[in-house]
Formats: structure tokens, C-alpha cells, sequence
């Protein structure tokens, strides 16, 4: 039993293959030009836009980023055991990859609610349509990637070093995005104005 | 495995460092966050992605993307 080698050197083969990539950048740039549009907003209300980022609580979104950032961790580790076959680690890294996700949905859940609890829903002002459009287009894709990890979990377990590592690294970079578009949503929402 | 641990440490710092730094209101505040943020940007996509290890216009391309995404906010902010 081997584990395929990817030459990720290859243009054409990035880690978890160019189809995912492409899905990335897409993505990348559709949260990028929101942003951009959002900071633009900005500046025909720039009271608004402060006094509302400070109804939001930037700690609660630091542990999130906190949150993201180990899952990310662990996906990594994850992967880099499943290329050592060393399944019983890539499999528990994968399960703590999910768990992080998972309290990243807890903890946005809670923000949520609190949020909606205090009257600041989609429609109480500008900045607040930004910040329940992004967050929860983010949390879609969460939801998504969470699916998406608990399928090369089962897959795993029952192919063991026989799954397919194209399918695992492509997983892994989905799972990734997500950090990726949260380590710029933060900033945006929570800190900058 | 060493790689993703300082990888991780380094990640976890800065995300303290943009928490600290949002305290302090300068004219510089957004523009260290913002680059924070890059930074932080880039060593999930180098490291933890693996695209360290791709062909160099991958990488490129996500600092084309960086630039072009956060040239607009500090101009516009």
C-alpha cells in the first residue's frame, strides 16, 4: 500500500490540484471586492461605521480566528501524517480540524444570537448588512467545509491508506479557504473602523 | 511537523499583536492590522497550504491577490 506522489512543482498541480485553486481565487477575490465595496460604504458614513463596529465584540472574533487558525493547524498535520501513513494521527487531526470548526459555528452562533437578541439585524444599518452578508456567506462556507471533512473522515476510515491523497489535500485547501477569508473578514469587520 | 508549530506560534501572535494594536487609535492603527492580516494571509497559504512547495506563479498570484485587495482598503480607508 502506497500513497500517490503529486508533483506539486508541476503548474498544473498545485496542492489539491488546480480545479480547487481556481474555486479559491474565485472566492478570494468575490469576499476581496465585497470588502473593498464595504470600506468604500465607509466613507459616506464613517460615524455609523464606527460606532457600530464598536457594538460588536472583536474579542469573541479574535478566539474565532483563534479557532480557525488551530483547525487549520490540524488539517495540515493531518495531511502530512496521511502522506507518512500514519492513519490513527491523520485521522485524529481530522477530527480536531472538525471540532474547531465546530466551535467556530458555536461561537459565531452565540454572536449571532446576541446580536439579533440587541435589534442589530440585516437591516438596522449599512454596516450591518455588510457584517450579516459576509459573516454568514463565511459561515456557508464553513458549514460546507465541515461536510466536506467529515466525508474524507469516513473515507478514510474505511479506505484507510487507500483514499485518495488528491481528494484529501483538495479537502484540506477547501478547509483552508476558510481560514483565509476569515484572517481578512476580521480585520475588516471587527477592527478597522 | 516543526514547520506547522512555528507556523501556528507565529499565526497565534500576530493574532494577539492585531487585537493589541486595535486598542491604540493612530493614523497607522488600520494600515498595521491591515498588514498583519497579509501577513498572516500568507503564512496559511505558504505553509499550512503547502504552496510553498508549488510552482512559484501560484505564489504570485496570492501576493497579486493581497495587493490587490489590500492597496484599495488603505487607499479608500
Amino acid at each position: 500500500m502506497t500513497t500517490e506522489r503529486i508533483d506539486n512543482k508541476n503548474i498544473y498541480y498545485p496542492p489539491g490540484g488546480i480545479l480547487i485553486w481556481i474555486i479559491i481565487f474565485i472566492e478570494l477575490f468575490t469576499f476581496g471586492i465585497a470588502m473593498i465595496v464595504m470600506v468604500y460604504s465607509s466613507k459616506d458614513e464613517p460615524e455609523v461605521f464606527h460606532n457600530s463596529r464598536l457594538l460588536l465584540n472583536s474579542t469573541i472574533g479574535a478566539v474565532n480566528t483563534l479557532f480557525l487558525i488551530v483547525s487549520g493547524f490540524c488539517m495540515a498535520q493531518s495531511v502530512h501524517f496521511f502522506k507518512q501513513q500514519a492513519i490513527s494521527k491523520a485521522s485524529l487531526f481530522l477530527k480536531l480540524t472538525i471540532l474547531g470548526g465546530l466551535l467556530f459555528l458555536g461561537l459565531k452562533g452565540f454572536e449571532y444570537y446576541d446580536k439579533i437578541e440587541m435589534g442589530y439585524s440585516i437591516g438596522y444599518n449599512s454596516f450591518f448588512s455588510f457584517y450579516w452578508m459576509l459573516t454568514l456567506f463565511h459561515v456557508i462556507h464553513v458549514l460546507v467545509g465541515i461536510v466536506i471533512l467529515i466525508m474524507m473522515y469516513l473515507d478514510i476510515r474505511k479506505k484507510g491508506a487507500e483514499a485518495s491523497l488528491e481528494n484529501i489535500e483538495a479537502s484540506a485547501a477547501f478547509w483552508h479557504m476558510c481560514d483565509l477569508i476569515w484572517i481578512l473578514l476580521f480585520p475588516v469587520i471587527y477592527l478597522i473602523f | 511537523m516543526k514547520r506547522f508549530i512555528i507556523t501556528l506560534v507565529v499565526l497565534v501572535v500576530l493574532t494577539i499583536l492585531s487585537a493589541v494594536v486595535s486598542n491604540y487609535s493612530t493614523n497607522y492603527t488600520a494600515t498595521i492590522i491591515l498588514i498583519l492580516a497579509g501577513l498572516k494571509f500568507l503564512g496559511i497559504a505558504y505553509y499550512f497550504m503547502d504552496l510553498i512547495k508549488a510552482h512559484v506563479v501560484w505564489r504570485i498570484m496570492l501576493v497579486i491577490f493581497l495587493g490587490l485587495f489590500l492597496i484599495p482598503i488603505l487607499i479608500l480607508y
